[in-house]
């Protein structure tokens, strides 16, 4: 399998902290415990330090960095009862941002909330990449991210938008 | 072509090199033939260095300056319970260093462990560089999977001091995993029963293909294979001494003598249904005739005199099966590493317990080295990778907190790299400076735990009792060594160690001892090819240097003499924070540590009823801390409170110190400025106590 591109880790690495449990290991919340388990496993083979030699001292620390945090979040939902005050917590948070959804005047505008923030994990996740690739002005990877973030959120109008400009740039 | 990377089993009583290349594994062999090389090491009167079975061949002749089975002493403090066994059983000499660290003496001169250790990686690296033709610059080392971080600190010490680049510190029972495992797609979960020469290992590892995930790892630092050969020692030296009126015991030639038959015997006895053990003149007898010893023994009566030993390793089999939440149903395979495995007493006791026969097809000699080479070859090409391995670590990481007590930050048996913060608080109003203290173990006391090393952290503004926020980071690596950052919340100062452990060698030691260049003087296979098989009489051209005085100068990171009191103090963990890792750090100590259950269980119930929202691993802490471990008038009176958090005046424990030192309110204060490592002695010496009379 080939290893993660070099922007990919980069941008993984700043936005892991902010993913929950279950996106780092890329699993629904409600996967039984052998798919955390295969979860772990898929993602330890593309993002273990161990399976990306040769890397510049940064991107391995990038890296490591994304290693750990897939570690803590095995650790905990591989345990039933962490697993279960973890979603407890989850809960929570979800409540405070419904909240902040509900004030939004408008289902319009509720939507385009949505859309700016992305309504999957997955969708969130490569959206977040190809922001990040745009940053560094990489158009073909934040294109490639932004197809994928599309295909997690067919749905999701903004995105199309982006893309579309982004297209328009790279011509 | 890639650089060379070879995989070594430093062991305790036997090493093995290994390389993988082209698709093949192959076990290195020294200039005898052998795949096994003897870890010992000889000095001889000349100043030169043997290393290997020719230095073994030298113990019986002069036991006091020939090194063997190192590896138990490594990364151990001076007071240590095996420390004081080794003294009882080698017979050379194991002083004390600088620090609490433990030096050999050989003759004027002083070695530390990882010193030691190093000449038999020397060695180990010159046999694959002979075999290969070309320089070893890497290795992957293998290491008990229950190995501290003091010893796998000192591990890698002496593979640096042996001029090697440690890739990698890998357990023994998962490189031998990934050596039966490797490129077959297996998926399976196994058991892999380590019984080393000094060290008994169990890990249970999910083989999913490529991923190789331990599930858990448990161990006993203290069972070995020559606990095996002590039995049998003990027996020939028992009836010895009411045949004879002699206790061979005390004659440090005899003893080596009983050694080698001990060892032998075993060896003969996994092969042959009895054996018989001759040892002419062993001893003088009071009317000037040599005494002999000739006994035959049978297998039956040897499984008798091990049968405690062996059982003593399944309950650590059913503690690591307890960790994985698994049955022995569960395990499609077992596999047998280290040589005290071929004794048939422990085949078939092993095929009881697991239900199930030991994979046949792996050498439990070899195994361990040709899972380690595979390894350095991955981590060395650049290709992409052939196996991921998802280790764990065996033991919890703790920090000290008031009242004696040692909170978990990392439970055992969580996969590693990992890294956790915690937030802490000052204990006292306008307190300048904590002290962190790092411990590894499963008891709540600290000075039950392993001490891995403390650091100060300062330049915090000074402020009321617990206004002041510090998060302290632990991070476990994946050669399972730790790594402690404090910050201050406010400033964002930093402060951060590699923890040294405190009788481990500093940097600027290792580099003197790798400057001094003394492990250049370990012969290497070369000089054996000149005929010469046992070189005890040899004489290579001798660089006598003029002994080295012990390096107890060394003002390294020094713990001990701590005058200060005031600035001496515990950190509080703070109650908010890290909601959802506080109970469960709580869960997993329950888990894992039925063995300790007093303590633990008085405070554990409250944080596994309600595992949600309440931080009540942290907020138990003051509680139990003043309610039980510190008196009253440890809130009223400020150095009082360094004071009662150094020596619990209650604790049964504090009973042992008394044993040891007199009343501890005479001595509060002397106790206490002597700082927290003499409490660890006080512990560990009143442990040889029991030891001492048991034996």
């Amino acid at each position: 399998m080939p290893g993660p591109a070099r922007a990919e880790i980069k941008a993984l690495a700043s936005l892991v902290d902010e993913l929950d449990y279950y996106q780092i290991l890329e699993v629904q919340r409600d996967a039984p415990a052998s798919g955390i388990k295969r979860g772990y496993h898929d993602v330890s083979r593309r993002y273990h330090p161990d399976a990306n030699r040769g890397l510049q001292r940064e991107l391995r620390k990038n890296l490591e960095h994304v290693a750990k945090r897939v570690t803590e979040a095995y650790s905990v939902l591989r345990d039933p009862r962490r697993r279960q005050a973890y979603d407890g917590q989850l809960a929570k948070d979800a409540r405070a941002v419904r909240m902040q959804l509900a004030e939004a005047n408008s289902l319009a505008e509720k939507k385009a909330l949505e859309d700016h923030m992305g309504s999957t994990p997955q969708g969130r996740r490569f959206f977040n990449l190809a922001r990040t690739d745009i940053d560094r002005n990489d158009l073909d990877s934040a294109i490639r991210n932004l197809q994928m973030a599309i295909t997690y959120e067919p749905g999701n109008d903004f995105f199309k938008e982006k893309l579309k400009a982004l297209r328009g740039h790279s011509g | 072509m890639a650089e060379i990377a070879v995989g070594i089993d430093l062991g305790t009583s036997n090493s093995c090199v290994s390389i993988a290349r082209g698709g093949k594994v192959e076990v290195l062999q020294n200039t005898y033939g052998e795949p096994v090389t003897a870890s010992v090491v000889a000095f001889h009167e000349d100043g030169s260095i043997a290393v290997g079975n020719a230095a073994k061949a030298n113990i019986i002749h002069d036991p006091m300056n020939t090194v063997s089975s190192a590896k138990r002493l490594i990364g151990r403090y001076y007071f240590s319970e095996e420390v004081k066994k080794a003294q009882a059983v080698y017979s050379y000499g194991i002083v004390e260093g600088p620090n609490h660290s433990l030096r050999i003496q050989i003759r004027d001169e002083e070695f530390s462990l990882p010193e030691i250790s190093a000449m038999v990686l020397r060695e180990m690296k010159t046999i694959a560089e002979e075999q290969l033709g070309e320089e070893a610059k890497k290795a992957v080392i293998t290491v008990p999977a229950y190995f501290n971080d003091n010893q796998r600190q000192a591990t890698k010490d002496a593979g640096r001091i042996a001029g090697l680049e440690v890739l990698r510190l890998l357990n023994e029972p998962t490189a031998a995993a990934l050596a039966y495992g490797f490129g077959l797609g297996l998926t399976q979960r196994v058991a892999v029963y380590d019984l080393g020469g000094g060290t008994f290992d169990i890990s249970i590892l999910e083989i999913g293909k490529d991923v190789f995930e331990v599930l858990s790892t448990c161990g006993d630092t203290y069972l070995g294979g020559e606990d095996f050969d002590d039995r049998l020692i003990d027996l020939m030296a028992d009836e010895f001494v009411s045949r004879e009126g002699i206790n061979l015991r005390n004659d440090p030639y005899a003893l080596e003598k009983l050694k080698v038959a001990a060892e032998s015997a075993k060896k003969g006895l996994s092969v042959d249904e009895q054996v018989e053990i001759r040892i002419p003149d062993i001893a003088m007898g009071t009317d000037g005739e040599p005494r002999s010893i000739a006994r035959t023994i049978t297998r039956d009566e040897y499984s008798a005199l091990v049968t405690d030993l062996v059982q003593r390793t399944f309950k650590v089999c059913d503690e690591a099966l307890q960790q994985a939440n698994l049955v022995t149903r569960d395990l499609g395979g077992v596999i047998l590493v280290g040589g005290s495995t071929r004794l048939s007493v422990i085949r078939h006791a092993v095929k009881e317990y697991f239900q199930q026969e030991p994979k046949g097809d792996v050498d439990p000699d070899e195994v361990v080295a040709m899972g380690a080479a595979i390894h350095a070859a991955s981590l060395c090409s650049p290709e992409q990778q052939d196996s991921v391995l998802l280790d764990v670590t065996p033991l919890s990481l703790r920090i000290g907190v008031a009242g004696g007590l040692a909170e978990t930050v990392i439970g055992c048996n969580t996969p590693v790299p990992i890294e956790q913060t915690r937030t802490f608080t000052t204990y006292q109003d306008f307190q300048e400076s904590v002290k962190i203290r790092v411990f590894q173990g499963e008891s709540r006391q600290a000075k039950e735990n392993e001490m891995l090393g403390q650091f100060e952290f300062s330049g915090f503004k000074k402020a009321r009792r617990g206004e002041v926020r510090i998060d302290v980071t632990f991070e476990i690596d994946s050669d399972g060594i730790v790594n402690v950052t404090a910050c201050d919340q406010e400033t964002g100062q930093q402060a951060s160690t590699q923890l040294s452990l405190s009788s481990g060698l500093s940097d600027d030691e290792l580099d003197e001892i790798i400057e001094e260049g003394r492990t250049d003087r370990v012969r290497g296979g070369g000089d054996l090819e000149d005929g010469s098989p046992a070189p005890v009489e040899a004489s290579s051209p001798a660089p006598v240097e003029a002994p080295i005085p012990a390096p107890a100068e060394t003002p390294s990171a020094d713990p001990e003499p701590e005058a200060e009191l005031s600035d001496e103090l515990e950190l509080l963990p703070e109650p908010e924070n890290l909601l959802e890792e506080a109970p469960d750090l709580e869960i997993d100590e329950e888990a894992g540590a039925d063995a300790l259950a007093d303590e633990e269980d008085e405070a554990d119930p409250n944080a596994a009823t309600q595992p949600d929202q309440e931080p009540l691993a942290v907020t138990t802490e003051p509680e139990s801390a003043a309610g039980g471990e510190l008196p009253p008038a440890d809130l009223a009176a400020p150095v009082a409170e360094s004071l009662a958090e150094i020596q619990p005046p209650d604790s049964g424990d504090a009973i042992e110190v008394n044993d040891l030192d007199g009343s501890p309110d005479d001595e509060l204060e002397v106790q206490s400025g002597a700082a927290s490592l003499f409490e660890e002695a006080g512990v560990d010496l009143s442990v040889f106590g029991d030891e001492d009379s048991e034996s």
